[in-house]
């Protein structure tokens, strides 16, 4: 019986050998995973063996079945609750990641214009001390013990006297509380200041900049007015990883984390966006794909591509990445290092975007420079766009439990939950997979997506596809590799201390 | 005057070019009432809908474009309200039969993201709201509240994973 | 310009929540009774091709609330 036949519904006699599973061929392989999240490579005479319950019960295939949970005979309901439960733990805590938008003004025009920016000019896009402490307040009063505050624009240096106060309330305020607290803040370093910088270090504000690759795309996609944006850059993440060694942090850990664009000219340039990378000290690189907010359809022509081409260039760049880690070179991709983590560890790294439910509204919220308080960044940037679609708060009158309960916050959870998403249903992938409400809306015309028609499914399908290929045939030492990017170190000293003077 | 479109059978979808709007004949038996109405919220932004029952087991829906468009435009139009149509109703049942699974995350997640009521909370807690809120579970019985549970019974996602053990395998694989 | 609501498919509350907010406009008439299976709407404007836009956007607006509702009124 050929796969197609299977596929097609015909009646099929397992003589119940089979546990609950989910099925996709990806070249000459066959991905089989369990509804916990359990998975088997099989070639296809193993998958027609274990369809039919034809497997040798004494033999090595049988063994490796059982052993992943996969045969009914043998299934342990209680082991697949636990690991289902530990994949979804993150549902029992609300919003960690607080998205604060200080100002919308911002030295730098990209062509993706993701953030919605304004002119430098444009005071009155600035966030005041008082929407600040507001939505500090609010942020404060998430059940989730662990919150980090991301400071964006725009450009947060812009605002830097808010910023400041941010900091210094949010810890003063948290002196009672004991969340661990962090702060990072994602700035094109270009108003960067050795004062500023004294002031961030002191405080153990995280720093993230934009890096789209090499120099020549870096300023071509991201404009500083008489200056090359990416010179403006560099010299600052040079000086911010020489201040982190020099307070004796470890440079593995602690240096600035770069975040990628991918534009239609980036895809040809792969290897020298990882080679930027890695020459900037970075040990990460996050190949996102361009999204579809924030910039005007005119410009969707010049920066979009078919989600083939851009599976392509992922393929591409994340082999040349493994072969540079098997130089020495310690870098990762951090896509596959979040499917990895969920394949390969049975846990969750709790990545918003890609969770089931999203965490739109109940892991994230973003809060506007003008007090508006949105379910995610994106959401706030479709407001920006005219769509308030996904505005549930005001931080001057609404109440934590409000937000977080809001009507529209509710829809997109049910939304966002691939157990009742057609395709997902049957898709080996949903263990480790995730869908984002704002992403359907604006692409769709609907929270609840298509996923067949999605862009997003294609990326997130297609990237696991390669995963489960290099999983089944690569050789031990890139194993070694993929499961080296599966460790998360903490990086403690960003955690600000909770005691006084501590 | 109503013309067949370019892919579209025109026992089910007709176009009137004139008027701007393309007409779709929905089999009842296929696509329950909520499907329709589903996929019709959908495109109430981009387009005037308008659903009538011609005869008792169709919907009749039509679908006017706000702005003038051509025959391209109502196929287009057409095509991707079916497809919402379909996922519409295929999503239903597979929330029926995922039920316990879907609820018992949902609610853990807003469980866990709400945390318990603050007195400011109860403060302003609308006693008068229909259905009933019971926020510290106050009206169920203290039977009900403090009961032991039944040994392997303490989850929702632990039944889900059960129920799914007890579910034929080609529900799974074979769609 | 003649609309006529299924009463299976649209909730006789929607289509008066409807004319309550359309009401207002200038010029516009809206005329209400009921058939066995239908609601009926006449709207009257100062030309077709008005009295068309607003009954257009008059069944969009009471078949959002008829599903917002749930459906029709039972």
């Amino acid at each position: 019986m050929s796969l197609e036949v299977l596929q097609s519904g015909a009646a099929l006699d397992t003589g119940g050998y089979p546990a609950f599973f989910r099925f996709r061929e990806i070249g000459e392989r066959v991905v089989v995973t369990s509804i916990e999240g359990e998975w088997i490579v099989l070639t296809r005479e193993e998958f027609r063996g274990f369809l039919r319950g034809e497997v040798d019960r004494d033999g090595a295939l049988h063994q490796r079945l059982v052993e992943r949970n996969l045969v009914r005979e043998s299934f342990d309901a209680r082991r697949a609750a636990e690991a289902y439960r530990r994949r979804k733990r993150f549902v029992h805590y609300g919003p960690n990641l607080h998205l604060m938008v200080v100002t919308l003004r911002c030295n730098e025009t990209c062509v993706y214009c993701h953030a919605s920016r304004a002119n430098l000019d444009a005071l009155h896009t600035d966030m005041t001390i008082e929407t600040a402490e507001r939505a500090v307040d609010l942020i404060l009063r998430t059940t989730s013990p662990h919150v980090t505050i991301e400071f964006q624009g725009g450009e947060p240096l812009v605002n830097f006297p808010v910023v400041q106060h941010i900091v210094e309330y949010a810890t003063q305020r948290n002196r009672g509380l004991g969340k661990q607290l962090e702060f990072t803040m994602v700035s094109n370093l270009s108003l960067m200041d050795e004062t500023k910088l004294a002031w961030l270090l002191a405080h153990r504000v995280q720093l993230c900049t934009s890096i789209d690759g090499p120099k020549s795309l870096h300023d071509k996609q991201r404009k500083l007015p008489t200056l090359s944006s990416y010179d403006a850059a560099e010299p600052w993440i040079a000086r911010i990883n020489a201040a982190y060694r020099e307070a004796g942090l470890d440079p593995t850990l602690y240096h600035v984390e770069a975040l990628l664009t991918t534009t239609k000219e980036t895809l040809e340039r792969w290897r020298e966006v990882v080679d930027t990378y890695v020459a900037l000290g970075c040990r990460a690189l996050f190949l996102r794909p361009v999204d579809p907010f924030g910039f005007a359809e005119k410009t969707r022509k010049i920066v979009e591509y078919p989600r083939e081409d851009y599976l392509a260039y992922y393929r591409r760049a994340v082999d040349y990445i493994i072969e540079l880690n098997h130089q020495g070179v310690e870098i990762l991709e951090r896509y596959a290092a979040i499917f990895l983590t969920k394949i390969l560890t049975g846990d969750d790294p709790n990545f918003l975007d890609i969770r089931s439910p999203g965490g739109a509204g109940i892991g994230q919220l973003a809060y506007n420079y003008d007090g508006t308080i949105y379910s995610s960044d994106e959401g706030r940037m479709l407001g920006a766009m005219g769509d308030p679609t996904f505005a549930i708060g005001d931080v001057r009158t609404s109440r934590y439990r409000d937000i977080v309960s809001h009507p529209t916050v509710r829809a997109m959870a049910i939304a966002s939950n691939l157990e009742g998403q057609p395709d997902c249903v049957d898709c080996p992938y949903v263990p480790y997979c995730g869908t984002q409400p704002e992403h359907n809306h604006k692409t769709l015309g609907t929270m609840m997506g298509r996923m067949r028609e999605s862009s997003m499914c294609a990326v997130h399908k297609g990237i696991q596809d390669f995963l489960f290929e290099k999983l089944a045939t690569a050789d031990a030492a890139t194993l070694e590799i993929l499961h080296r990017w599966t460790t998360i170190r903490a990086r403690e000293h960003f955690v600000q201390p909770v005691a006084e003077g501590g | 005057m109503s013309e067949s479109l370019l892919g579209m059978p025109p026992a089910r979808v007709l176009a009137d070019l004139g008027e701007g709007c393309v007409i779709l004949t929905v089999d009842a038996s296929m696509y329950p009432q909520h499907a329709v109405y589903a996929a019709a919220y959908c495109f109430i932004a981009r387009c005037y809908v308008w659903l009538d029952r011609a005869e008792p087991e169709a919907f009749r829906v039509v679908l006017t474009a706000k702005q003038p468009t051509d025959a391209e435009g109502l196929r287009a139009l057409a095509g991707e309200f079916s497809n919402e149509l379909l996922a519409s109703a295929w999503r239903r049942e597979i929330t029926r039969l995922n039920r316990g699974l879907i609820e018992s995350v949902t609610m853990q997640a807003f469980g866990g993201a709400m945390g318990p009521p603050s007195l400011d909370d109860l403060e302003a807690f609308d006693f008068s709201d229909e259905p009933f809120d019971d926020p510290l579970g106050i009206a169920q019985s203290w039977e009900d509240k403090y009961r032991k549970p039944k040994p392997g019974a303490e989850t929702g996602a632990e039944t889900g994973a059960a129920v799914a053990a007890e579910t034929d395998p080609q529900g799974g694989a074979a769609t | 310009m003649t609309l006529r609501f299924h009463r299976a498919l649209y909730a006789g509350t929607a289509i008066d929540a409807a004319l309550g907010r359309f009401a207002q406009l200038a010029n516009t008439g809206f005329d209400r009774r009921e058939e066995v299976d239908h609601f009926v709407v006449e709207v009257t404007a100062s030309s077709e091709a008005r009295a068309k836009k607003i009954a257009h956007e008059l069944a969009n607006f009471a078949l959002g609330l008829t599903i917002e509702q749930g459906g029709p009124d039972r």
